[in-house]
């Protein structure tokens, strides 16, 4: 399992797509950091800005999960793989981890970066008056926001491992938080209990009256979309399982 | 004991029946062909071999391990292909190689020997994705070679070669044959396997067809006889008529119901009757032959 999972990390990180996001990613944040120089950041709000990173990270954790799989059964290099270890199970389950760690280990990457380079541009070109503690409680929302965008990996990965293709896992993400979620709200508003942005939301924010639905502490929705993702790579264990692969 | 067997193996796909009772074994060290048209139900075959679908009935076993559930067990003795090798396009054909022999332990300077092998230690750094078919069928077959293994499976290995390439995998496999390894390659290309196998199974519209030795199915596929070639056909054909001895014509020649053994009643049959032959030979069945007779009932009966 240790080859395999070796494998699959040396995999993950040769992709293109991993690369090139990083790229953009780091683009993104130089970009950031010039303007937050021109305006004179300052360091106390440093704690607001992982939530501000929040979506493109959790939208880059599914596309990197999504399609670390998906890119696999469009090449048809599952059909290969499988020759050389015939354990369905631990294939999958290689392939999940170094899809999850890797897309955690590259999300908090890019947060350290985006903290360094504006605390650099606070320290040259701003302020860190009144900024005691701004580390820690930093660091706290970071690791959520890598904790979520790694979550949002496992289903994306899920997804893909089902549909055996990474547009039918953008396709069914995009259509779940487009419509989905907007009908639930619309219609069952008393069901977004169990929505992933909301509980997203809480596990990021804590409990507040922007969720009014969500009753459950930041840590009780983070164990929920914990379960949530374990059990959809459970269902995709079992049809990867299962099914032929032709 | 056999190195790889099928029995009553049965695979469908909701109504379609891809492979209907196909039962066969290969024993160490054979060169085993599989033969049949494109649908015949060959690569459903391997994939049921090496565990990738589940047959509907029936088994195979691999080593002496049930496939597929005893695969892990033996799956490091067994090098395979099926259909066009399936390889990370934009990582080179090293690098494939030395991800794939990670997984297994094996280190580079294997990838090293099994590069220049298949003869592409020159591209061996180039993306895959630059390759031409030939190249990844090459690379494929330098995969299935990875792990040094006793039992090489390859599905289709000359697909998409040109002349030359389809000479070079067939010299790749009569000498993996000789290093004692069992060899089973499945093809549509006769002549690779004719001039490589020891033994075939010809299936078609998902039934063995034949299943032997390649003489004796060659013999079971058609009936023994002499080709003799005479000036007047028809002038021949009554002298050995009037000799007792069937005959037809076939091609610009006749063939005569004989075996080889009957030559000389031929050659006095026709001196006789002042026919003198020009040519007299055997008429040798090629697979080819054989294989179209033998698959084209079965395949019109599936129509």
């Amino acid at each position: 399992m240790s080859r395999l999972l070796w494998v699959e990390f040396r995999r993950f990180g040769a992709r293109r797509l991993v690369r090139v996001t990083a790229l953009l990613a780091l683009g993104g944040i130089a970009f950031g950091t010039f303007i937050a120089y021109t305006e004179q950041f300052r360091l106390a709000s440093m704690p607001d800005v992982p939530l501000g990173t929040a979506f493109p990270l959790v939208v880059i954790g599914w596309l990197l999960g999504a399609s670390f799989i998906g890119a696999e059964w469009h090449a048809g290099t599952v059909t290969t793989l499988l020759t050389w270890e015939p354990r369905r199970i631990r294939v999958l389950f290689a392939k999940a981890i170094a899809g999850v760690v890797s897309v955690f280990v590259i999300t908090m990457l890019l947060q350290v970066v985006l903290a360094a380079s504006l605390s650099l541009a606070a320290s040259l070109n701003g302020s860190t008056a009144g900024s005691e503690g701004w580390l820690s409680e930093t660091a706290a929302i970071a690791l959520r926001v890598s904790a979520l965008a790694t979550l949002a990996g496992a289903i994306g990965f899920a997804f893909a491992a089902v549909g055996r293709n990474t547009a039918a896992a953008l396709g069914a993400g995009f259509a779940y938080v487009v419509v989905i979620e907007n009908l639930v709200r619309g219609l069952k508003p008393e069901w977004s209990a169990w929505l992933f942005g909301e509980n997203a939301g809480v596990f990021l924010l804590g409990p507040s009256n922007d969720f009014p639905f969500v009753d459950r502490s930041q840590l009780g929705a983070g164990i929920y979309l914990s379960l949530l993702a374990a059990t959809l790579l459970a269902v995709a264990t079992l049809v990867f399982r299962t099914r032929d692969v032709n | 004991m056999p190195i790889l067997e099928c029995k009553d193996l049965r695979k469908s796909f909701g109504d379609l029946v891809a492979v209907n009772g196909v039962t066969f074994e290969i024993a160490n060290g054979e060169t085993y062909g599989l033969l049949g048209p494109n649908g015949a139900g060959k690569t459903t075959t391997i994939r049921c071999l090496l565990g990738l679908v589940r047959p509907s009935a029936g088994g195979c076993r691999l080593l002496g391990a049930d496939a597929p559930g005893g695969l892990p067990s033996v799956v490091g003795r067994v090098g395979s292909i099926v259909e066009t090798p399936l390889l990370y396009p934009r990582f080179s054909g090293r690098r494939n190689l030395e991800l794939l022999g990670a997984i297994a332990g094996v280190g580079p300077s294997r990838v090293r020997q099994v590069l220049e092998r298949v003869g592409l230690a020159e591209r061996g750094d180039d993306q895959v994705r630059t390759y031409s078919l030939g190249m990844r069928q090459r690379l494929g077959i330098g995969a299935a070679l990875l792990k040094d293994p006793e039992l090489l499976i390859l599905d289709e290995p000359a697909n998409g070669l040109d002349p030359a390439g389809i000479v070079e995998v067939r010299e790749l496999l009569r000498s993996l044959g000789h290093e004692g390894r069992t060899v089973f390659v499945s093809s549509h290309i006769l002549s690779e396997v004719q001039h490589t196998a020891d033994h075939v199974a010809i299936l078609s519209a998902g039934r063995a067809v034949a299943v032997g030795p390649v003489g004796e199915v060659l013999r079971a596929g058609r009936s023994e006889g002499l080709l003799v070639r005479v000036d007047d056909l028809a002038a021949g054909l009554r002298a050995l008529a009037e000799a007792g001895i069937a005959a037809a014509t076939d091609d610009g020649l006749l063939r005569v119901e004989l075996p080889a053994t009957g030559a000389a009643t031929v050659t006095k049959a026709l001196a006789d009757s002042g026919q003198y032959l020009s040519e007299l030979r055997p008429d040798e069945a090629d697979l080819e032959t054989v294989f179209l007779e033998l698959t084209r009932g079965t395949e019109e009966g599936a129509r």
